[in-house]
């Protein structure tokens, strides 16, 4: 019974509860029983402490600074409700690899917080050489990670040599590398999951209102055209003729119909311009043609001219990009942008100083010899150069409005309006650039437009613009006081890996695309990415390869992890290394029924528990047969189920339990039973107090890197500086010293007394006898209970409970 | 989102496949790996059954204490330059500044010692001087990582772990690795720096700490009397025992209930070596046990001793609390003050054990985790008071057991900035050590989370060189 309930939820159960059971002790009610722990919420409790030990979930960074990690407890509560509902292993694993893509909001962001679970320096030394070798650290570090907690394979050492023991090539770890490239420590601020509907649905009011108020623009902006149109126009010299234009009157086409295009986030087309909010783009379709030589034309009005970086119009292939960039490398200034500046550098012209207040058209021009050539306002800007063309094959390369380039993120977003943009398949020359220039725009000024409106349009036009206005606030409001603060994957624009020869960040071997290890048989580790694909696209086929159904490790790793903790030991007995350097299976057979039967269910956890609590092996005794003990001593067969001491956890719970203190709420930030000094380094001290919010389970202290608390620490809870997968399971005369003397045990037995006065009355023998109950869930014999009078009479019943809790029935299970 | 397929379309063979595979492998190869499970015996015959180590937190300036540079006597003043950009903390680069302590050779064997170490320089023939070591880290904590533990990040057992680990327990009354941090604190990167790591935790080091209570509850607090702590365990003794006779006399149940006759012992055992009131005058005079300055310093090499002497593994002293030897500014005070208070008696604690014949077989490390540069910290053109870190070259010595006694072995550059001869890195000095011991760094392994661990990782080298 106590085994069940310690394996299962990590509590010790209720002496009536046992008492009923005993009653009837039935197949049915054992089942029963089995079903009731399995629903328990304290399941996900205990079997999420065990996770978080073997993927070094830790809340502080550790080496130099070891600063504090506030929101790393989303990640915790994440798993622990994952377990909760029996989420199927697979989605569990996947969403841990890329949940923030699949699953945007705040479970899926909180369940990547795996990937950044464990140790992150954050400081690297000032070269170069230092940093990208940090750099490599951290990827190694999470790699690894993955490697050995869903594959059970050590993959690191595959970093500087091809594996000694397990068939991973160094090139397969830089492929994988590659697929985790973009994951960076960080904050990330989510919105919380159960407002999202509201979201929703003022964000369709807003659309419709939008369209609303385009629709009544669009009629007036139409007429006042037809006006200008019915107006002669200045005789003009002929304009060369362009491979696409963009006017942004009605969509986002260009004028010549061939290149459709699509919004990412929240352009507006407004009065015969593209809006660009700084978090929103447009793109087009692979242009059909080749695109050597060529020029960029655009007409801007920019919202401030303190933005930095961001893409008015870009040309980007598989490689490399052309654009128009405001600002990037000098402030207010334009420049050609490329990769990394590879190719381009600031054109050296005059800063802008109008560009907020009056449109600027804006050129460049892409010679064949690799002449790169300014204009502003139809004017030479600055200085030409002589770089580099890039060639865009066709089918490869998109135009693309307010973006410098993808993957969308930082500083890359323009905020402003385009109000005309057009594309050449050429160099054109400065007398053609001239020309364009004096082409006057068909944008409508808002005072143009307003002048031309009947009084009542007028009304109807302000109304919706204060009604979009409040629904935006109203929008805004929720959104920021839903947000969530939570340390996970902040994602990073990924980079083009190289093997890094032996592991050196100065000597690189050939560049390689995203992808697994290909000795992981069944699935397919190739995973048809270009080298630069975003982290996205990277991450979701990361985990379509480890999640996958068909990946035999999955199940077998877990089916093992699961035994482990059931047995005290695997069937493999390195539950994180089934390569071929970890153990050999004691079962084999057992190991493959039970993987089979584990994906047969659908992954189902639970499901896998009951089988296991309800063999005939699991419900052995822990008694010694002398015959089977002399063959088979570390009982590696299973002739019994050798008695197990709790691990520090559930000791400490267990104490808290039996005390009658125990604060059952779940979720939410741990309780700090330290105080923290910063000097540089973070040092950690532990509070010794009585102090209510400390009587929560462990599993919601928060756990810092390199301090545990005195009990914690001598019964071998492991430091999240590393993944715990097994524990080591000690017994040194500094365990008793704590055991016995240490404060927070010594206080627990003084609750542990009064509980019993309070549930027993004044009487000595009740007192003991519920005592024994509480401990044990069994009565004393009449020595035991001879023995415990003598105690309780000559010290107070304070000494029978810190007796109980330092014997041996207490800190083993059988 | 792939959804499970239904079974038949796998091969179930396939599926099973790696089970196939990995267990042939790994049949052949513990065939060739012959690793050591928890083992007590050194692998091959000693030199040393014991170690002390005093670590000094911070980066003591090997220029101004073990390694003479006469040419920056003529180059003070003037301008440091380099192609490479030093790695250094600040990242300031001042001119050059000269030793603030004169250099004379010593005894016998001649060693340079500065006199920042009167004491020490007057046992220069014990000491084992090491002038080349380098190491990988210009920041305190990963260094003082690396010194201990031959990582620079947290989560590796440090060296005392693995002697421990590697040789057991001398003593049954007193844990096998022991650790006096300072008064005023841990040092930079805290109790990380003493951890088992994943080495089982009766290898950690036990924080020995100032006061009457210098183990973590090795008492009750006050208002627990003795007669209730004796009535609890005569009571524990007889409810274990039946326990043990209904379950079958399991050995981990007999342990656990030695362990608390093994904690009653230590409860007499750490008071009685923590008195030093019995040490005789003469030694405790010799310790500057009775002056202010070094009282402090004093009081625990003394213990130390004490700890060696009762068959306590491994004791690390640390002379100061997080980073106390740190001299970007002022490092005339700096030093002269740290100094002062330990060179008295870590030189008395060397005589001491040669005195009782335990020099012998006891191991003495005087360590800090990188040194300081040749240049002063201070803007262009300017001689600061002070030195930034320096990880390039820096010195340490060793003493006793087996060693060449008055040796000095590798050097620095003309000015002191980086190793010229001979490098040795944290790794080769652990091997060293642990070869010293009777144990091959190769085959003092602990399997962890997929890997055979090391203390020397993949790396090191014994110093044979360093070996009489």
């Amino acid at each position: 019974m106590r085994r069940l309930f310690v394996d299962l939820l990590g509590l010790p159960p209720d002496p009536e509860q046992v008492r009923a059971f005993e009653k009837e002790p039935s197949r049915a009610a054992y089942e029963e029983l089995v079903d009731d722990l399995l629903t328990s919420p304290h399941h996900g409790e205990r079997w999420a402490r065990h996770w978080l030990d073997v993927v070094r979930y830790g809340e502080s960074d550790g080496f130099e600074r070891n600063r504090l990690r506030g929101n790393a407890w989303h990640y915790r509560d994440w798993v622990i409700r994952a377990l909760n509902r029996d989420m199927p292993y697979d989605e569990f694993v996947r969403k841990q690899i890329s949940g923030d893509l699949t699953h945007p909001g705040a479970g899926g962001t909180a369940a990547v917080g795996f990937l950044v679970a464990g140790v992150h320096n954050t400081v690297v030394g000032s070269s170069q050489e230092m940093k990208l070798l940090a750099r490599q650290d951290e990827l190694e570090e999470i790699a690894g990670a993955i490697g050995q907690t869903f594959l059970g394979l050590t993959v690191n050492c595959a970093r500087c040599h091809d594996h000694k023991y397990d068939p991973i090539p160094t090139k397969d770890y830089y492929r994988l590398i590659s697929a985790i490239d973009g994951v960076r420590h960080g904050n990330r601020e989510v919105l919380v999951e159960d407002r999202a509907k509201e979201i929703a649905e003022l964000d369709a009011r807003i659309s419709d209102l939008g369209d609303s108020l385009a629709t009544l623009d669009r009629a007036a902006v139409d007429s006042i055209r037809a006006k200008r149109e019915s107006e002669p126009e200045p005789t003009q010299q002929a304009l060369p003729e362009a491979l696409a234009v963009w006017a942004f009157d009605r969509d986002y086409r260009d004028a010549k119909g061939s290149i459709e295009s699509s919004p990412s986030g929240r352009p507006r087309l407004e009065n015969g311009a593209l809006v660009l909010d700084g978090k929103s783009f447009v793109k087009s379709v692979p242009l059909k043609q080749d695109l050597g030589e060529k020029t960029l034309v655009a007409t801007v009005v920019l919202d401030n001219l303190g933005q930095r970086g961001g893409g008015v119009i870009t040309v980007a292939g598989k490689d490399g990009f052309d654009s128009i960039v405001f600002g990037e490398r000098d402030p207010k200034r334009w420049m050609a942008g490329s990769e990394g500046f590879r190719r381009t550098k600031p054109f050296g012209g005059a800063e802008e100083t109008v560009a907020d207040k009056e449109p600027v058209q804006i050129a460049i021009t892409y010679a064949k010899d690799g002449t790169i050539t300014g204009y502003r306002n139809g004017q030479p800007h600055g200085k030409p150069y002589k770089t580099g063309l890039r060639q865009f094959k066709a089918g490869d390369a998109h135009v693309i409005f307010g973006l410098r380039h993808e993957p969308a993120g930082g500083n890359q977003f323009l905020t402003g309006k385009v109000l005309e943009s057009r594309l050449f398949d050429r160099a054109l020359l400065p007398d053609e650039v001239a020309a364009l220039a004096g082409v006057e725009s068909d944008f409508v000024s808002e005072a143009d437009l307003l002048a031309s409106l009947k009084p009542e349009e007028k009304e109807r036009r302000a109304n919706l613009q204060e009604e979009i206005r409040t629904s935006r606030d109203r929008r805004q409001k929720i959104a920021s006081g839903q947000k969530r603060k939570i340390y996970t994957v902040s994602p990073g624009a990924p980079g083009v890996m190289r093997v890094h020869v032996r592991g050196s960040v100065k000597d690189y071997g050939e560049e390689v695309t995203p992808g697994g290890i290909q000795a992981v048989p069944g699935v397919n580790a190739e995973f048809s990415l270009a080298k630069n694909a975003p982290d996205r696209e990277r991450r979701i086929k990361l985990a379509e390869w480890i999640g996958s159904p068909n990946n035999p490790l999955l199940a077998r790793v877990m089916v093992n992890r699961v035994w482990h903790y059931h047995f005290g030991r695997g069937l493999v007995k390195t539950p994180s290394d089934l390569g071929w350097n970890g153990g050999q299976p004691s079962h084999p057979e057992l190991l493959d029924w039970l993987s089979v039967k584990f994906r047969d269910s659908g992954f189902r956890l639970k499901a896998l528990h009951r089988m296991i609590v309800l063999s005939a092996t699991y419900r052995q005794s822990s008694r010694k047969d002398a015959a089977a003990f002399a063959k088979d001593a570390h009982n590696r067969w299973l002739w019994r189920h050798s008695p197990r001491r709790v691990e520090a956890e559930v000791l400490r719970d267990s104490i808290l339990s039996v005390a009658g203190v125990l604060d059952r709420r779940a979720g939410g930030p741990g309780f700090k039973d330290f105080t923290v000094k910063e000097s540089g380094t973070a040092f950690y001290f532990p509070i010794d107090r009585e102090d209510a919010a400390f009587n929560r389970r462990t599993v919601y202290r928060f756990n810092p890197r390199g301090e545990r608390s005195a009990v914690l620490d001598t019964f071998d809870c492991p430091d999240p500086a590393a993944a715990a997968p097994t524990r080591g399971v000690t017994t040194t005369p500094l365990q008793a010293l704590s055991l016995m003397n240490n404060p927070f045990v010594l206080r627990m037995a003084g609750h542990f007394a009064k509980r019993l006065q309070a549930e027993a009355g004044n009487e000595l023998e009740a007192q003991i006898r519920r005592a024994w109950e509480l401990a044990f869930f069994r009565l004393p014999d009449a020595e035991e209970e001879r023995a415990s009078r003598k105690l309780a009479e000559a010290h107070g019943f304070e000494s029978l409970c810190r007796a109980l809790w330092n014997s041996n029935e207490w800190v083993y299970v059988e | 989102m792939p959804t499970n397929p239904p079974s038949s379309l796998i091969d179930r063979r396939r599926f099973l496949d790696w089970g196939a595979q990995g267990v042939g492998a790994t049949a052949a190869l513990s065939l060739l790996q012959g690793s050591l499970p928890g083992q007590t015996l050194p692998q091959f015959a000693p030199h040393a059954r014991r170690v002390v180590q005093i670590s000094l937190p911070g980066g003591l300036s090997h220029l101004d204490s073990f390694d003479p540079k006469p040419e920056l006597e003529k180059l003070h003043g003037k301008k440091f330059s380099s192609e490479e950009k030093p790695d250094i903390f600040f990242g300031k680069v001042g001119l050059f500044r000269k030793a603030d302590w004169g250099f004379k050779p010593r005894g016998r064997s001649g060693i340079e010692v500065s006199d920042l170490f009167p004491h020490l320089a007057s046992i220069a023939d014990e000491l084992t001087v090491i002038r080349s070591l380098v190491t990988n880290s210009a920041n305190h904590t990963p260094a003082c990582f690396f010194v201990n533990t031959g990582f620079e990040f947290n989560g590796y057992p440090s060296l005392g772990s693995w002697v421990s680990y590697g040789l057991g327990n001398e003593s049954d009354d007193l844990p096998t690795y022991v650790v006096l941090p300072d008064r005023s604190g841990r040092p930079s990167g805290g109790a990380a720096n003493w951890s088992s790591a994943f080495l089982p935790a009766l290898h950690q080091g036990v924080e020995f700490r100032h006061g009457d209570k210098p183990v973590r509850d090795l008492h009750p607090p006050a208002d627990v009397s003795r007669s209730a702590d004796a009535g609890v365990r005569e009571f524990l003794r007889e409810v274990n025992t039946k326990h043990h006779a209904r379950v079958g006399g399991d050995d981990l149940l007999t342990d656990r209930m030695r362990s608390y006759e093994l904690a009653a012992r230590m409860q007499l055992a750490v008071p009685e070596v923590s008195k030093l009131e019995n040490e005789p005058e003469s030694v405790t005079d010799a310790y500057g046990l009775h002056e202010k300055s070094t009282e402090e310093f004093a009081r625990r090499c003394i213990l130390a001793r004490r700890l060696l002497e009762q068959g306590v593994r491994f004791v690390q002293i640390y002379a100061g609390s997080l980073i106390h030897w740190d001299a970007h500014g002022d490092l005339v005070k700096n030093h002269g003050n740290n100094a002062r208070a330990i060179d008295k008696p870590v030189a008395a604690l060397v005589r001491d054990l040669k005195q009782r014949g335990m020099l012998d077989d006891t191991l003495v490390l005087f360590t800090t985790e990188f040194g300081r540069t040749p240049f002063s910290q201070a803007d262009a053109g300017k001689v600061g008071s002070g030195r930034d870190h320096n990880r390039y070259g820096f010195s340490s010595w060793m003493a006793g057991a087996g060693l060449k006694p008055g040796f000095t072995y590798g050097r620095t550059d003309e000015i002191g900035w980086k190793v010229a001869k001979n490098p040795v890195t944290w790794h080769d000095f652990h091997a060293t050590v642990l070869h010293l011991l009777g144990l091959d760094h190769e085959r003092l392994t602990f399997y962890h989370n997929g890997i055979q661990r090391r203390l020397t990782n993949v790396h090191g080298r014994a110093l044979h060189e360093l070996i009489a």
